[in-house]
């Protein structure tokens, strides 16, 4: 049984379904990130599991516990730490303050609050802070004062609603992985919000993506990456050619298919999900640009090999990009090293069947 | 929670029910009450706008209107647009002097003219002495008395609305039309002055009601053909004389149906045309312009001018609550404290009375208007827009409408108006808005997640206001109870109808002692009184809220 079932969920907002019916189950000790654009339904999925806003249908279970159809369970009686967007920081308090003040309402020991305060503090990187107001620190520790006052008093669930979209963009690198090796140590079940797919990729086992209101795909960084369900999803995570066309050709006792597609007559493709792959039907083929193999003499291969000029290309850094013209149609391809080709000229794409996948 | 969150809603609406809306359908009815037949009819109304003379009194307040508009216009938007805009030394005790008007009652401007510009006052006297001319000169006796002291009664509004707008919008479209080539003037007039409308409606209504509702500047001036002056002089002198007193009320509806379309409309309006919403986030100071040294001291010059103006309220109040007999002289020369004597030793009523009903009025504010806040901002309860909307058309209402209602309601059926708990309610209703706004304001800045974060930390939701909400609120909460209880102070309007022997506030006493004739000093002396109470509790706000400036912003609020 999983630590926390999320059984049918669904919320809306006046006409707005924010939420629509959704399952998901969350392994105990398991850090699970809800991905999605802003307005999927991720941040108000993570708060119907803090209790602060109330679904309409379905339930959800914390530790064998129905939160809501057994009677609404306040947020105060969920036993959960939670680290809010914007930290959230009550500004009136001190820092020790702020973070036992969940600690202060157990019947536990002054001693005890005290020393358990020393120990989050020290955890997060905190200590020595404890006296100051939370505006005579900066926005990294105002997110970990949060961070400590969500893990005080040892949650049997961790929800963080993208705690790292406020800070820059070195110190959310820094942090991503900080909060990952916590969390992990410490083992607790957590729930993580964002919209920035490679910070979901660094810190969850599993990702769940979402799109207006339904949960898309389930699966770890790799499978999502690999094995995108959909376009939305290939188009969410990475980057990727989308080639829209029709399949023409199952070949049996395989996964593979023909596609005829906008800029080429045929092209053999690995189908993910056999159910799309009838012939006649809509789809995408689709490749990430790291994928395509790049040729200047036409290549071996028997399938799959296309002539385009390099319509404009991009120096990055570590990797170049070639937007190379098929047919009017541009693939982006991604040059690990560096070519000395430039603009106009004509080059060779091998668009490997392994690696070209049909999307619907 | 939710079920809580109703009963909430409930009661308050049935506090709302009981002490805004039943009296004031009361007021409304009696209206159509024919008295030479027992019916109900048009008939009041009828007669009211074919008499020649009411009609008459219904033009000169919409000119009176029109013209306080207008000058407030003219002198608030250059001085707006040099507070908000100039670099320049002593702003804040400029502004804070310039928007000093709102604060003050307005009968104590209107007791410091009539002393330092009447026929036989200070400047008069001066002019005469230096032999600039040879008989006094009618400064303030006339509609151009009223529209200068009205004028400058209301200028605030104009002037804090602009300046507000003037700082708020996002430099990025100034800075547009200049690089289009529009400069100076012709930026002012087609980008600047246009982004401001919004602000600028929302203090031009409140100034065009103001003839509508300020009863007793034309009383004393002696000027009483205007709708709140002759309402309250038919329904508080000739209750006996049926025709009169029905003309009175048919008066008073007028002018608070008037007062009510006008600021929906203008409400329309502001929310139609707000633009706040196209720009980005702007920098707090907005944009500040070192002018060059000539606009400069024009306008310093400006400022001051204006600045004194003000300042002559309470210097001349001050100079007449410590003299006796000053007539005919241009400073007094008897200096005495007896004014002040009389004032707490003979008769401490005045004093008492006007602490005690307004502290009740602010208990009765404070119990109140937090729960509403909190169930507007915070809460999905059906009806609370519309209590909020009944809340602030508070605003508008004339507070005689509001004075004759409560006579109407409370004296038979529910003679609440035998007990002097009438005084402090009446005030409660009158002046809530003042606070329910600052309350408002103050719960939509507290993000709700430091609520959730004390919730989901395990704390219920009463412990969550204690140690969460209420620390957080309480700077907000504590300017709106000063400025509420400063408006409550001065509150005159509503009183004058309900107060009874042993019932007189200090605004009461000033109007009376000045009606009966007696010692003009006791008045003044009771004013300046006032002003200095007023004073300190503004010190006070400007301590817990920021500086005097923020302290007369809540006042603008309204």
């Amino acid at each position: 049984m999983a630590f926390i079932e999320i059984h049918n969920l669904f919320k809306r907002f006046k006409d707005v379904v924010a939420v629509n019916r959704i399952q998901l189950e969350i392994n105990k000790g398991e850090m699970l990130t809800l991905l999605g654009p802003s307005g999927c339904g991720k941040t108000t999925t993570l708060r119907c599991i803090a209790g602060l806003e109330k679904p309409e249908e379905g339930d959800i279970v914390i530790d064998g516990k129905p939160m809501l159809s057994k009677g609404f369970v306040q947020p105060s009686k969920r036993g959960i730490g939670m680290v809010f967007q914007n930290y959230a920081v009550w500004p009136h308090m001190k820092v020790f303050n702020n973070i036992v003040y969940g600690l202060k309402l157990q019947k536990i020991s002054r001693q005890r609050i005290k020393e358990r305060a020393q120990q989050v503090l020290k955890l997060v990187g905190l200590d020595g802070l404890e006296d100051r107001y939370p505006s005579q620190l900066s926005g990294g520790q105002q997110q970990r004062v949060a961070l400590a006052r969500a893990l005080v008093s040892n949650p049997k669930v961790l929800l963080l609603d993208e705690p790292l979209s406020n800070l820059d963009a070195k110190l959310r690198e820094e942090l991503r992985f900080e909060i990952k090796s916590l969390v992990r140590r410490m083992g607790i079940t957590s729930v993580y919000v964002t919209h920035d797919q490679a910070e979901a990729m660094v810190i969850s086992d599993r990702i769940a993506v979402m799109d207006s209101g339904n949960v898309v795909q389930i699966g770890t960084a790799q499978e999502i990456y690999k094995q995108p369900a959909n376009r939305f999803v290939a188009d969410f995570i990475g980057t990727m050619n989308f080639m829209s066309g029709e399949v023409v050709e199952v070949l049996r006792d395989t996964d593979q298919v023909y596609a005829r597609t906008e800029f080429c007559e045929k092209m053999l493709c690995q189908t993910l999900d056999s159910t799309a792959a009838a012939p006649g039907s809509k789809v995408y083929a689709s490749i990430r640009p790291e994928d395509v193999q790049i040729f200047t003499e036409p290549p071996q291969a028997a399938e799959n090999v296309f002539k385009g000029t390099i319509a404009h290309k991009a120096y990055l850094g570590n990797f170049l990009y070639f937007f190379v013209n098929i047919n009017d149609t541009l693939i982006r391809v991604q040059v690990a090293h560096y070519l000395p080709q430039e603009e106009g000229q004509e080059l060779y794409l091998f668009l490997d069947p392994q690696k070209c996948i049909i999307l619907s | 929670m939710t079920r809580g969150n109703s009963m909430l809603a409930a009661f308050l609406w049935l506090v709302i029910a009981f002490l805004v809306l039943y009296p004031l359908s009361i007021l409304v009815v009696e209206s159509f009450k024919i008295t030479s037949t027992g019916g109900w009819g048009l008939g009041n109304y009828l007669e009211f706008f074919r008499d020649t003379y009411y009609l008459k009194t219904f033009g000169n307040t919409l000119l009176l209107s029109s013209l306080v508009l207008l000058t407030t216009t003219v002198f608030g938007v250059p001085l707006a647009y040099i507070l908000a805009r100039y670099r320049h030394r002593g702003k804040t005790v400029f502004t804070a002097l310039i928007l000093l008007p709102i604060v003050l009652p307005a009968f104590a401007g209107v007791f410091a003219f009539i002393i330092f510009f009447g026929k036989y006052g200070t400047l008069n006297l001066l002019l005469m002495d230096t032999g600039l001319i040879d008989k006094p000169v009618n400064f303030i006796y006339g509609h151009h008395g009223l529209v200068f002291i009205q004028s400058l009664h209301m200028l605030p509004f104009i002037v804090l609305g602009l300046s507000a707008g003037f700082t708020n919008i996002d430099p990025c479209f100034e800075e547009a039309a200049e690089v289009e080539g529009a400069s100076g003037f012709r930026r002012f007039f087609t980008v600047t002055l246009p982004l401001c409308t919004p602000s600028y409606l929302a203090g031009a209504v409140l100034v065009f009601l103001w003839p509508f509702t300020d009863w007793l500047t034309p009383l004393i001036l002696g000027q009483v053909d205007f709708l709140p002056s002759v309402s309250y002089i038919n329904i508080a002198y000739h209750f006996t004389d049926v025709h009169r007193k029905y003309m009175g009320i048919v008066a008073v509806v007028v002018s608070a149906v008037i007062c009510i379309s006008l600021f929906l409309l203008a409400r329309w309006g502001v929310e139609k045309k707000k633009y706040t919403g196209l720009s980005k986030g702007t920098t707090s100071e907005g944009r500040v312009i070192e002018p060059s040294a000539l606009v400069k001291s024009g306008a310093y010059v400006y400022m001051v001018f204006i600045a004194i103006l003000v300042l002559l309220i309470p210097i001349v109040l001050g100079l007449a609550a410590f003299s006796r007999r000053w007539t005919l002289e241009p400073f007094p020369t008897y200096w005495t404290l007896e004014n002040f004597r009389l004032i707490l030793l003979e008769s401490p009523g005045l004093v008492k009375n006007s602490f005690l009903f307004s502290g009740i009025a602010l208990i009765f504010g404070i119990a109140f208007g937090l729960p509403v806040a909190y169930l507007i901002v915070r809460t999905r309860v059906p009806g609370k827009d519309a209590l909020d909307f009944v809340i602030t058309l508070m605003l508008a209402f004339p507070g005689i409408a509001i004075g004759v209602s409560y006579l109407l309601a409370f004296w038979q059926d529910i003679p609440l108006a035998q007990y002097w708990i009438i005084m402090p309610l009446a005030l409660f209703a009158r002046r809530l808005p003042y606070f329910l706004r600052m309350a408002h304001s103050s719960y939509l800045q507290l993000d709700p997640s430091l609520e959730e974060a004390s919730e989901v930390s395990g704390a219920g939701k009463i412990r969550t206001f204690f140690k969460i909400s209420l620390p957080l609120l309480l700077k907000g909460v504590l300017v709106g109870v000063v400025m509420f209880f400063i408006m409550a102070f001065q509150e005159i309007s509503t009183a004058i109808f309900l107060y009874r022997g042993g019932w007189e506030t200090l605004p009461i006493g000033i109007y009376l002692n000045w009606h009966r004739g007696m010692e003009f000093g006791i008045a003044a002396a009771m004013a300046f009184l006032m002003i200095v109470i007023t004073f300190i509790l503004l010190l006070i706000i400007s301590r817990i809220g920021g500086g005097v400036l923020k302290a007369a912003w809540g006042a603008a609020e309204k």
